[in-house]
């Protein structure tokens, strides 16, 4: 009972059960901790200035990571050609930065002298006190590379999730409310996307595309996912539709869209909140797997199944398989007990 | 019975025409045909050179001067007369590529399925008889673990540890190098060792979901009231479990078999690159990379087949093992 005397309605009931289970919250607090290292990463390991003064004027350099014109024109105009410290250095003696916490870079090999007293990266350096998980086949920081590499993965994750659970709520959602005719044309396509394996069809899609950048990734993962939760809203559909509380929305005259959006829908969400939460965790898996394969995101996008690729021709070298390895099976591992968590919390059936 | 299986049949043949005319769509719109790919060769110093002429014939015998629906009737045309056309790339019938590299994929899925049923039963049955003790959570964490880690990372794991160093288990392949001069006992350890790493990778997740699915059936059955009649008449907890609810618990296991397939055979096609194992995900990969147009097909449509009799299997079985459910 809450405090005005009402009983809690079901998602407070299910906040509430969710957080009273240990396991659950920790695991949804490392996702919060994944997003906040997605979001943050520019700021832990990147070689341009979070903030900078320069010819009398502040700039934030680190946009540039958020997005292609986020960089100030006067920059590329003055020939930085991405060395920061060199360029503050001798156009502008007068500059001061404010530096990410590593000098390090997932795209590129920081080259020697780049930082003051500093050597260039080696290529294929063990993990060390300057790269603390060593370095690539490029001389690339790979701690950098596995820090934006949770970028690419989530960023992955949650938007092909996204255009999944559109496609798949729009198509369960038609073929559980109409029925008929509808639901069996559709329910094959279903059955369709179903019988073939993900990876064929997500390998096939992807070389049908000229240049495959990132945002083809997403595309081509959402267009492939969408069954499972289709199938969970057909379902749930049915069953609600037979349900009395319907009927009685119905003998009152109300419209088949208020019906199905006002009555239907917020009863049938729960199921395929689970079935995203689990999917997340796939699409990340399969997002790691494609670019392990080499038909992910291009080059030079750091990615985690990108780095793991990297061991393949470097079988000595351990840290190019450890680190981005424990770093898909910890997220995975969250957004599955995030996934068990709220199926537990959503679910009447499995309380006791 | 058999109305439903013929029913479930023809409904499986139209799913896979379907399934073959969007594959086909989808691979004529690939850039980069394969006539194109043998010019580009010729630029890179290929022994036989690409003339114009050349380039003509060869979009002739691929097919590919047709539009692609017309080329798709043809294809199907041929399919139905039981060919699947001939490589471009390798020069054979795709059949014999197929029944090639069938067997080896085969051998790592039949295997690890087999492995994956029986083992979870025992584990299933150990987690719901001992439930709530620390023995249990702790095999429960562990499985649930397993289920998390993904194959191909636990692949380049077993194989950093395994094979680079402690040197212990081949690296790749399916055959070590003198297979072919070893005695039949020789062969077969040689066969064995190279089994080892593939067939773990393939099994553990598998494996970890079924013992969970046991595990929770198990604690639902347990909760009925013949359960409760059962202990009543003071049957051991040991004798309830393994006589009366495991045998009801086993009736949606069944249905599991369609429901792993799919991500089996997908799984094949990251793990045989990373194993070198010679099966059919491995070629399909390098059809994909070389635009092999009828090998693609042929293989996309064997794991759709493959894919369906799974699926169908399981609901057949499903009505064998449950006298309730009758598809009459």
């Amino acid at each position: 009972m809450s405090r005005d005397g009402r009983s809690p309605g079901f998602w407070r009931d299910a906040a509430r059960r969710f957080r009273s289970s240990r396991i659950a919250g920790a695991a949804a607090s490392f996702v919060g901790v994944l997003a906040f290292l997605a979001l943050f990463a520019p700021f832990i390991a990147a070689t341009r200035p979070i903030v900078c003064r320069y010819k009398g004027a502040h700039y934030f350099p680190i946009l540039a990571y958020y997005w292609s014109g986020g960089e100030n024109p006067i920059f590329s105009r003055d020939k930085f050609r991405g060395n920061f410290p060199k360029g503050l250095r001798t156009k502008d003696p007068e500059s001061w930065a404010l530096w990410p916490l590593l000098y390090q870079d997932p795209y590129r090999r920081v080259e020697s002298g780049e930082w003051p007293d500093r050597p260039g990266s080696g290529v294929l350096e063990p993990p060390s006190a300057r790269h603390l998980f060593g370095t690539d086949e490029l001389g690339r920081d790979v701690c950098a590379r596995v820090l934006f590499g949770t970028r690419t993965a989530l960023l992955v994750g949650f938007v092909s999730m996204g255009i999944a659970a559109a496609i798949g709520l729009l198509v369960g959602g038609l073929a559980g409310y109409c029925g008929g005719k509808t639901d069996v044309v559709l329910s094959r396509l279903i059955e369709l996307m179903m019988s073939i394996p993900t990876l064929v069809l997500v390998l096939a899609l992807m070389s049908v595309i000229e240049r495959p950048g990132i945002y083809h990734l997403m595309a081509v993962i959402g267009l492939t996912r969408w069954e499972s939760v289709a199938r969970y809203t057909r379902g749930e559909l049915l069953r609600l539709k037979e349900c009395d509380f319907v009927l009685a929305a119905r003998a009152l005259g109300a419209p088949w869209h208020r019906i199905l959006l006002r009555h239907m829908l917020p009863n049938a969400l729960a199921p395929v909140f689970v079935t995203v939460a689990f999917g997340i965790a796939g699409t990340i898996l399969l997002e790691s797997a494609l670019s392990f394969l080499g038909f992910g995101a291009p080059p030079p996008t750091p990615s985690w199944g990108a780095v793991l690729k990297g061991w393949h021709g470097n079988l000595t070298c351990w840290w190019l398989a450890v680190f981005p390895g424990v770093a898909v099976f910890l997220t995975v591992l969250a957004y599955n007990v995030t996934g068990d968590g709220l199926q537990e919390a959503m679910d009447p059936r499995l309380r006791r | 019975m058999l109305a439903y299986t013929v029913r479930r049949l023809l409904i499986a043949g139209v799913t896979l025409v379907l399934i073959s005319f969007v594959v086909y769509g989808l691979i004529r719109a690939m850039p980069g045909d394969p006539a194109v790919l043998a010019r580009m060769g010729m630029e890179e110093g290929q022994a036989l050179p690409v003339n114009d002429e050349r380039f003509q014939e060869m979009r002739a015998a691929y097919g590919l001067d047709k539009a692609w629906p017309r080329a798709y009737l043809l294809w199907l045309g041929d399919l139905a007369r039981g060919h699947l056309g001939t490589s471009l790339h390798q020069h054979v019938p795709v059949t014999g590529i197929i029944l090639e590299k069938a067997g080896p994929t085969l051998l790592l899925t039949v295997i690890s399925l087999g492995l994956s049923y029986i083992l979870s039963i025992p584990l299933g049955l150990y987690a719901a008889r001992r439930a709530g003790r620390p023995d249990e959570r702790a095999l429960s964490a562990v499985l649930y673990m397993l289920y998390s880690i993904p194959s191909y990372v636990a692949a380049v794991y077993l194989l950093l540890v395994f094979s680079v160093n402690l040197d212990l288990l081949p690296l790749f392949g399916m055959r070590g190098p003198e297979h072919e001069t070893l005695s039949a006992a020789g062969k077969a350890w040689d066969l064995f060792q190279h089994l080892i790493l593939p067939v773990t990778c393939y099994t553990y997740g598998t494996l970890a979901y079924y013992a969970r699915f046991i595990r929770a059936n198990l604690a639902e059955v347990l909760r009925q009231d013949y359960i409760r009649a059962a202990r009543a008449k003071g049957l051991g907890e040991t004798a309830v479990l393994v006589r009366h609810a495991f045998r009801n618990a086993l009736i949606p296991f069944v249905t599991l078999l369609g429901l792993t397939l799919p991500a089996l055979l997908s799984g094949s096609v990251i793990l045989e690159q990373i194993f070198s194992w010679p099966g059919m995900g491995r070629e399909f990969f390098h059809a994909i990379a070389t635009r092999d147009y009828p090998l693609i097909m042929g293989l996309t449509m064997v794991f759709s087949v493959l894919i369906l009799v799974g699926t169908l299997l399981a609901d057949l079985l499903y009505a064998v093992v449950d006298p309730r459910i009758s598809y009459s």
